[in-house]
Order: C-alpha cells, then structure tokens, then sequence
C-alpha cells in the first residue's frame, strides 16, 4: 500500500471519527445546544421589537441575523474551542502526531457544528415567527434557504481558521467573547454593512459571511440597500473569500504540524 | 478543649480574607484581559450593534445605547459571580466551605467585592461611551445621582448573580442559568425598548429582575425617566439588592443543611 493510499484512507477515517466522536459528545450531553441559543433567539426577539413596525420584510432581517449567531455560536465556539479542549485534556499533542493531518480531524467537527448549526437556526426560526405570527415573505424560498446553508458553510470557514489560530494562544476563550459583538457589527448580521462608517467597510469585506450575506439579503428583500455592486459580486465575493479562508487555514494547519514535529510539543505558546 | 472556645474568625476577617482571595480562586477565571475587556470593549461593541439595530428600526438611539452601557453590567455581576458555585465543585472546595464555621454573610459578601468594583467600572464606561459616542445627554448636576443609582445597581446584581449562584448549587452547570439570565435582561427589562411594549405576563416577570430598577433609576437620573421618583426607584433597586442577598445566604443554609443529612454535596 503505497503512502499516498494511507494518507486517503486514514483522513477520509479520520473525520468519519472525529464527526462521530462530536455527535455522540452532542447526545451524551445536549444541554450544550441551550447556551449558544439562547442568545440568538433573544436578540431575534429584541430585533424583531425593534424592527416592529417597518415593514413585513424586516422580520427577515431578524431571523437572518438571529440564525447567523446561532451558527456563531454553534461553529465558532464548538470548531475554536475543540482546540481548546484538546489541550485541556492533553490530547493535543498525540492528535497532531498521528498520521493523519489535524485539518481532517477539524473538518470533522466542523461538519458535525455546521449540522447543529442549522438546527439552531431552524430553532430560531420557529421561535421568531412564533412570536411575530407568521412567516417572513421571502420571494423565492428556495434561493432562500440554499444561500441560508452557503451563508452557515462561509462562517464554517472562519471557525476553520479561528481553529487553526487557537493552537497558538491561549485566549481563545477571550478572543471569542470578546469579539463576540465586534463580529456581528462587523459582518452586518443584523444591518446593511453599509450602514457602518465608511472607512469600516473595507475591512468588512475580509470577512467571508458579509459577503454570503449581503447577497442573502439581495435574494430575499426587495429594495435591499447592500453593496452597490449587487447579488452576482457577492456570491464571486463570498466564494472567493471563502476559499481563500481555506486555503490559509491549510496553510496554518501545516506550520503547526511542522512546529511540532520541530519541537516536539505544543507547551510553548 | 471545650467546642465553645475553637476558633471562629471574625465578621471582617472572613469578609477581607474572601475579598482577597476571591479573585484567585472562585474568580480565578477573571485574569486582568477578560476584565478589561468586559470593561472597556463589551460595552462599546455590544451598544454600537444594538445602536444600529435601533437605527434600521426606527427607533430612539439614545434610549438603546444607554440601556445597553448598563446592561453590560450582568457580564461580570450575574455571569461571572454565577459561575462562582461551578469553581467550588470543580476544584473541590464545596466541602471545606460547607464545614467551616465563617460567617456566611461576610463570606459572600466578601466574594462580591471584586465583581462589585468591575460592574461599577463597566457601567461607569458604558455610561461614558453613551455620552461620547451616542449623544446621551447627561449633565454635570446629574451625575450625583447618576452614581448613587450606578453603585445601588452594581450591588443589586451582584446580589442577585449570589442568587443564581444559590441556585445552581442544585444544577449539575450553572452556565445554562447564566446565560438565561445574562440575556433575559436584554428582552425583559427595558434595555432597548419601554417595558410597555412586551404583553403583561412578560412586564411582570420583567419586574422581578434587578436590572430592571436599577435601569429605570439610571435613565431617571439622566432625566430619561418615566415619572417615577428617583427616591422610589432607589429604594427599589436597594430591596432588590438586600432581598438577593438574603435569599442566596438562605438557598446556601438549606443546601448545607442537606449535605449535612445526607453526607453528600453531589446529589444534584
């Protein structure tokens, strides 16, 4: 069997593990789902308070930003702190020393938070349009949902690299607290980016979600005021962005193995 | 030597000793970053959110920022202080407090003086980006009642964080109770808009929350009032403060009562 052979198998075996090993985590202990929902719905709800009053179409603005950080909290949270955890339990280190690429074990837990993620923002959804008494008007309910599940895979790959990052700082935990309200300003989960001082959307734009979702936005509300440069530029935009996440993320993912295998542990960060 | 005479420290000393040692052992988790940043970052990330939120809605900016410069108080009072209950079991301390004979209201009381100092500084901020940044008009005269109101509210809610602690001595986390109560305050209380726009049920539950009466006193103090006597309204956020108190000092009584009886503190 030839190295090459080896290394397919065993990353294809690797996140089948690592996807499994994060449901069952899930099922031993689903009280977890509650915190990172209970914010999302209730800024859904105060969004929705505040949005009373504008206009059908603002309900989706509510629903939209309340799903976005629910995925937040689900994938940001869940792929950033599994590093964290990993070190907490000393598993670290025998994990990036396996055969198998560290990157395949994170995508199987980011598999598994994008799937918890949707059902959190489903959850949101039901509860919002509970309480606002009917559902959002989307034009084409289709486009809604498959650029919804893009938007949630764009975020996916944020927490990819935020993962590859907290292998080298122990304020992972801080950075994702902290910068909880910074993220949402700053992709415009709940408001048009553009809404934001000028000189903030440039920096913005680095951010694959204010892509993904400015053309949600476009889809699903007529008379959007996103981006001058429209749907099709996003959608280019986000998947850009987004690939490029990836690929520093793998690029990251690789000097870490390296660093280790160099220094013979992860103690020094 | 007759049990009369053991040793029993004093009210102040458990009180100081607690105030001290707080930070490095129940509040371990409080390390000088996640403190500044609850101070000086939070606020001004969470206000700027809800303040556009407020703008695409058509509603007041002003009234939302303020709410919020002062809702950011439950990050360290009622979050933080929560979560103290979780450190006792994990670091297996719950037995050796339950067996000491320190009083047990300096002994909380003591552990609240450093959250107490946090949610003032964060408040303080808050209520100082509001001004700067979100034109909440507060005038030199008001300021005196502004901060008794702000100190009344730190104590209330870090009361009422004691509370939540009392708790979740019976829950396996206090993380889920936590975060209920970290966000609640934020629907239920007025932060973003008049308690009068939620149906009656939710007015009610709202004005059992600390946070409530405490942001009432503060938006009177600045004159965003609703015609209720700042006096009232002080002595409102001071019951609230005195009955969170009491109530986690009796919730603790009867939880050491029952570990006593039953020899276990991990029935939970």
């Amino acid at each position: 069997m030839s190295a090459t052979t080896v290394r397919a198998y065993s990353g294809r075996r690797s996140t089948m593990a690592a996807l499994r090993l994060s449901f069952l985590q899930f099922m031993a202990d689903p009280q977890w789902l509650i915190p990172s929902m209970i914010a999302p719905v209730i800024f859904g709800l105060v969004s929705f308070e505040l949005f009373r009053g504008e206009g059908h179409y603002y309900l989706t603005y509510a629903i939209l930003g309340a799903g976005m950080m629910s995925m937040w909290g689900q994938t940001l949270y869940g792929s950033g702190w599994a590093t964290g955890q990993d070190r907490v339990f000393g598993t670290l280190e025998p994990t990036l020393q396996a055969p198998t690429p560290y990157l395949y074990v994170v995508l199987g837990r980011v598999i598994w938070n994008v799937a918890s993620g949707l059902l959190g923002g489903l959850i949101v959804y039901l509860v919002v349009v509970g309480v606002a008494g009917s559902p959002p008007a989307v034009p084409n309910p289709v486009a809604f949902v498959l650029l919804f599940i893009f938007v949630m895979l764009t975020l996916a790959a944020v927490g990819v690299v935020f993962a590859a990052f907290y292998v080298y700082t122990r304020y992972a935990g801080f950075i994702q607290n902290i910068g909880e309200f910074a993220f949402y300003v700053g992709t415009g989960c709940m408001f048009p980016v553009v809404l934001l001082p000028f000189w903030t959307n440039p920096i913005a734009l680095f951010f694959p979600p204010t892509w993904a979702l400015d053309a949600l936005r476009y889809a699903s509300i007529p008379g959007y005021p996103g981006f001058a440069w429209g749907f099709w530029p996003d959608i280019a935009g986000a998947v850009g962005t987004t690939a490029a996440y990836l690929l520093l993320a793998g690029a990251v993912f690789r000097r870490v193995e390296r660093h280790v295998l160099e220094v013979g542990n992860l103690a020094d960060y | 030597m007759a049990a009369v005479s053991a040793y029993r420290p004093s009210f102040l000393r458990t009180f100081w000793t607690n105030a001290v040692f707080a930070p490095r052992t129940t509040l371990g988790f409080m390390r000088i970053d996640f403190v500044l940043g609850t101070i000086f970052v939070i606020p001004l990330t969470q206000m700027v959110f809800f303040a556009f939120v407020a703008q695409l809605g058509g509603e007041s900016v002003a009234f939302t920022a303020l709410g919020n410069a002062v809702a950011t108080v439950t990050y360290s009072s009622v979050f933080s202080v929560c979560q103290t209950t979780d450190s006792e079991k994990q670091q297996g301390t719950m037995e050796h407090v339950l067996v000491s004979p320190a009083n047990r209201l300096a002994l909380y009381f003591g552990r609240g003086i450093l959250p107490i100092g946090i949610s003032l500084a964060t408040v303080s901020v808050g209520l100082e980006y509001a001004h700067l940044f979100f034109a909440v008009p507060i005038a030199l005269d008001q300021v005196p009642a502004l901060a008794v109101s702000v100190v009344l509210t730190a104590f209330a809610m870090v009361g009422f964080g004691l509370l939540l602690g009392g708790v979740a001595l019976y829950l396996r986390t206090s993380i889920i109770l936590g975060n209920i109560f970290l966000f609640a305050g934020l629907l239920l209380s007025g932060v973003n808009f008049p308690l009068s726009a939620l149906p009656v049920p939710l007015q009610y539950a709202g004005y059992t929350l600390p946070l409530t009466w405490g942001l009432a006193a503060i938006r009177a103090a600045v004159g965003q009032g609703t015609g209720t006597p700042l006096g009232v309204l002080w002595g409102a956020v001071a019951l609230a403060g005195v009955l969170s108190f009491a109530a986690a000092i009796s919730l603790w009584e009867v939880f050491e009562r029952r570990a006593l009886a039953t020899g276990s503190i991990a029935r939970f």
